[in-house]
């Protein structure tokens, strides 16, 4: 079997946002009626008070203050404080701004979108932002690496840029002739159809993905033909609609998915409704333009494992070089599909966790339905270890993992690696909003199909900001690597039953149930 | 035979309400504003608009969805998007500023919650928060109810289902014929707080119920002349001593309700009282949830009871969210035990603040679920619990509002039973009868992080 070549690491270049302003997380304000006009706070911030493209005087504020901001530097707020010392009046604070306070949400914190934008930006994170965990109160945001608390701050992540440490990861572990497939990076872009993201977003995607060589996928809204020149590195989804998938579409493809289910509304089909099908979106799905779209639940040719096996045998019989991939979500029984899918014959079986995302679904699905993948990767690691089957296929995760932190945590817990989504949304710009489906769809262009908005996202600039995003990830994961004493992210993945006890398991705790 | 079956529907109408919840964020255009206008160009909201007088006009914060582009945009950095604390300040820790949000969503449109992006809320939580539904998923036919595709019935019935039939030696059926009240929703509406315009809201709460085709709870007390239409969608409710006064309602109703305080030796009496008046009237027990309910329940059911209907205050519930779980599924375990679970029909109310907590409650062992304060919220109320201190009172309902009012609760409902489709749909069950008790596909948030975080050496 010939090996792959792996590309060498993409380059970081500078992608700041196409946006005039940003959202800074601290502001420095400056009561005016106190304000001797010294100028001492200039002199001691030369970078983020200096006299900027905007005039202080600008930022009055009814109540006499002002605050103080240059557009292009960020201001290192609570850790630096110097002007807040030098003022010998007093008038300078340094505080949280309140547009940081009112972004984001307990999952996806202010600091974490505008870290993961950072990332983006610059390939590498700063002290400014905790960009490791949010603050959901469970899950990835309770665990952690036994190193963290004995860390040196600010981290030095930069110093393990080069180093010798192994992220890539193998996707198919079977030795059914099919091709390995090795991907330099744990993770593989997550199914969004054209429709749900626009073309342009889709383009990014796929260039950052061949540019890594990794993967991103169609998701089920037809293959569009400006795809074909990275046909290498897109994955074909095959979901219950069966929109946009013929053979020649399935024969393109490195790896089938299919989607039996979705973590954010598992259990439940989709909806696209009649004025979001528009003529490109119509002739791509293969239907009548302006007609309601239903995606069913689940598979109507599916009903038991037999069916099962015949659906991936198929989908090997119609491209036989190709990687079958099984999506589904974390029913209570989660092992009991994934012993399943094995049997039926999936090179990857992917688990999307309750907290996946979506373009679209009832809040009641979203927030009840399905287990948080924090739980399912264990339950699904530990059976296959224990029917022996685990080293033949790669467990993939997705669902609410939002950090190259997260990343290292769920491999700890028994994935191979993980299946991005929202994160790549985040780096081409996404706020979080959660406005996807609504008229005209994403304000930001990238949740949409309106020609006038998608012109926000560039596919070039999209694809650099994806890449940039890699780097930094890349780096942090030498970093925990290193940290651990492992050479490879293979080494991270346990081979043995995943048990915590007395919150730990390795060098991985829990910081509820440590004793 | 019943000819002419009609497919249960919920007529939603757009009732928009009276009094306006404050607006999730406050957009801010300060006044180094150069009116380059690319706010009002970005917005696709129309929270930025021009005047007439092509200057741009104040920012309209109940459009704001939270997207950032015009703060993004803005060359000047002359806008500001920051969190609403008078939005922070509504309600309580349990009836959160977000649910009285969606409650007023559903109650305007009757419409089901949509959104973009995964879940954003905490990881897990105590009481209904802490369990998770399992769903099907490739060997299990899941439903499609929601779209009317595939028919999924919400009805329950109420009243005693005798596990056998009993005869004599000489082959004589004993048993007493079945008697059941079936209603269309697995939801009750619980009687109001008493308020100043407590006769007009009785009234929107009984025509609620009337077009959802459930049961309205009514406190002898508040009964009125304007009711009398509505009766077989009252469950009449009283105290023990009041059995002679309401015996003209016992005649006329489907169902009534004891409302007792605790245990009672003379249970067996008053229900026969009850029945000698309306040998067909199902008799409910009403009491509040404290640590012997499960034994009660068992008593109570032997003694002939066709419905109990257990309930607790919401205060109670904010205060202990897992008290409620906990008390649903005590009672409903404690007479699977005995054998008896099916003799009597089990009503829970009380923490019921959004959708999820109906089927919620259901998987949990109740057949039914009462509906309080959460559609009074939908009417204006502020969640005080009472406080005979609060001035601020909105949840008032003159004479010229029923039908508003009535309109409102009917949305609620409705966008609630569409979610509860949602959730058996996902469940591959068929209709809410089956979901009752289910525990199995319901996944425990404390039970998980036990098995796989919690183990001990």
């Amino acid at each position: 079997m010939q090996k792959q070549v792996l590309f060498g690491k993409p380059k970081v270049t500078r992608a700041p946002p196409g946006y005039p302003c940003r959202v800074e997380k601290y502001d420095v304000v400056m009561d005016r009626a106190k304000c001797n006009e010294c100028a001492s706070c200039l002199e001691t911030c030369a970078e983020y008070l200096a006299p900027a493209p905007v005039p202080y005087e600008a930022f009055q504020k009814p109540e006499g203050y002002i605050i103080l901001r240059n557009p292009s530097k960020s201001c290192d707020g609570i850790d630096c404080r110097r002007c807040e010392r030098v003022c010998a009046t007093g008038a300078l604070s340094v505080r949280l701004s309140p547009q940081y306070l009112a972004l984001g949400d307990v999952r996806w914190t202010p600091d974490l979108i505008l870290s993961i934008w950072e990332q983006s930006e610059e390939g590498k994170v700063s002290r400014r932002y905790e960009h490791r965990i949010g603050n959901s109160g469970g899950g990835f945001d309770r665990l952690r690496f036994d190193f963290e608390p004995n860390e040196e701050k600010p981290y030095d992540y930069e110093a393990f840029e080069d180093v010798d440490i192994d992220t890539s990861i193998v996707l198919n572990l079977r030795n059914d002739g099919r091709p390995r497939i090795e991907i330099p990076i744990p993770v593989y872009g997550a199914d969004m159809s054209f429709g749900s993201i626009s073309l342009d977003v889709m383009l990014a995607r796929a260039q950052a993905a061949k540019a890594w060589n990794t993967f991103t996928s169609t998701g089920e809204g037809g293959y569009p033909e400006e795809l074909i020149p990275y046909k290498d590195h897109v994955i074909t989804q095959v979901a219950t609609g069966h929109f946009g998938v013929n053979a020649e579409t399935l024969k393109r493809a490195r790896i089938i998915v299919l989607k039996y289910a979705q973590g954010a509304k598992p259990g439940l089909g989709g909806h696209l409704l009649a004025d979001k099908v528009t003529p490109e979106v119509a002739r791509l799905r293969e239907v009548v333009p302006y007609i309601s779209l239903f995606s069913p639940f689940p598979f109507h040719n599916v009903y038991s494992v037999e069916d099962h096996y015949r659906h991936v045998q198929l989908m090997k019989d119609v491209n036989p070089r190709a990687l079958v991939s099984v999506k589904v979500s974390t029913p209570i029984d989660v092992d009991m599909v994934a012993i399943g899918s094995y049997y039926a014959g999936a090179n990857i079986l992917q688990i999307d966790g309750g907290m996946g995302g979506t373009g679209a679904a009832p809040d009641i699905a979203k927030k009840n339905i399905a287990m948080p993948i924090e739980y399912a990767i264990p339950i699904v690691h530990n059976y296959l270890v224990g029917e022996g089957v685990r080293e033949e296929m790669a467990v993939m995760a997705s669902g609410g993992i939002r950090t190259a932190f997260d990343v290292a945590k769920i491999i700890a817990l028994g994935a191979d690696g993980v299946v991005l989504g929202t994160s790549e949304l985040v780096a081409l710009g996404c706020t979080r909003c959660g406005n996807c489906e609504r008229g005209r769809g994403c304000p930001l262009g990238i949740a949409t199909t309106d020609p006038f908005l998608m012109k926000q996202v560039n596919p070039e600039w999209g694809a650099q900001r994806l890449s940039n995003l890699y780097y930094s990830w890349k780096t942090q994961w030498h970093y925990i690597l290193a940290k651990l004493g492992l050479t490879s992210i293979r080494e991270l993945r346990p081979k043995g039953q995943v048990k915590f006890k007395d919150g730990k398991l390795g060098r991985i705790v829990h910081l509820d149930h440590l004793r | 035979m019943r000819s002419g079956f009609e497919r249960y529907h919920v007529e939603a109408k757009e009732a928009p309400a009276k009094f306006r919840i404050p607006s999730r964020f406050i957009v801010k255009r300060y006044n180094n504003c150069a009116e380059v206008q690319e706010c009002t160009s970005a917005c696709i909201y129309g929270v930025h608009v021009v005047r007439k007088d092509g200057k741009i006009a104040e920012p309209i914060n109940e459009l704001c969805r939270g997207c950032y582009l015009c703060v993004l945009k803005c060359p000047d950095l002359a806008i500001s998007v920051e969190e609403n604390p008078e939005f922070q300040g509504l309600g309580n820790s349990y009836f959160t500023p977000e649910r009285i949000r969606t409650i007023y969503f559903e109650a305007e449109s009757g419409r089901v919650p949509v959104s973009g992006a995964g879940y954003n809320g905490p990881f897990a939580g105590t009481g209904f928060d802490g369990l998770w539904f399992d769903f099907s998923e490739i060997v299990r036919p899941t439903r499609d109810g929601i779209h009317g595709r595939e028919y999924i019935s919400t009805s329950i019935d109420l009243g005693r289902k005798p596990p056998r039939l009993l005869f004599d030696e000489k082959g004589k059926l004993l048993s007493r014929e079945l008697n059941l009240v079936e209603i269309p929703i697995p939801t009750i509406l619980d009687a109001p707080v008493t308020c100043a315009t407590m006769r007009s809201l009785q009234l929107a709460v009984v025509k609620a119920a009337s077009k959802l085709g459930t049961l309205a709870t009514v406190n002898l007390k508040d009964y009125s002349s304007d009711l009398v239409p509505y009766v077989s969608n009252i469950l009449t409710r009283f105290s023990p001593d009041a059995i002679d006064e309401a015996e003209e309602l016992i005649r006329q109703s489907r169902i009534v309700e004891i409302d007792l305080g605790g245990e009672d030796s003379q249970i067996q009496e008053y229900i026969e009282r009850i029945k000698r008046i309306n040998p067909s009237v199902l008799v409910s027990l009403g009491c509040p949830y404290d640590e012997c309910s499960h034994e009660r329940a068992y008593n109570w059911a032997e003694k002939g009871a066709d419905v109990i209907h257990f309930y607790s205050s919401d205060e109670a519930v904010e205060r202990n969210p897992d008290s409620i779980t906990r008390a649903i599924n005590r009672v409903h375990s404690y007479l699977v035990e005995k054998n008896m679970r099916d003799e009597v029909t089990l009503m829970s109310s009380g923490g019921i603040a959004e959708a999820s907590h109906v089927p919620k409650s259901i998987i949990l062992g109740a057949d039914a679920v009462g509906i309080g304060l959460a559609y009074q919220i939908a009417l204006g109320c502020k969640v005080c619990y009472g406080d005979k201190h609060s001035t601020d009172c909105q949840l008032s309902i003159e004479s010229q509002d029923v039908e508003w009012a009535a309109q409102r609760i009917v949305n609620l409902i409705g966008s609630w039973r569409d979610q509860l489709l949602e959730v058996l749909g996902g469940m591959g069950l068929r209709e809410v009868r089956r979901q009752r008790g289910e525990i199995g596909r319901a996944m425990f948030y404390k039970d998980l992080e036990t098995k796989i975080f919690g183990g001990s050496e």
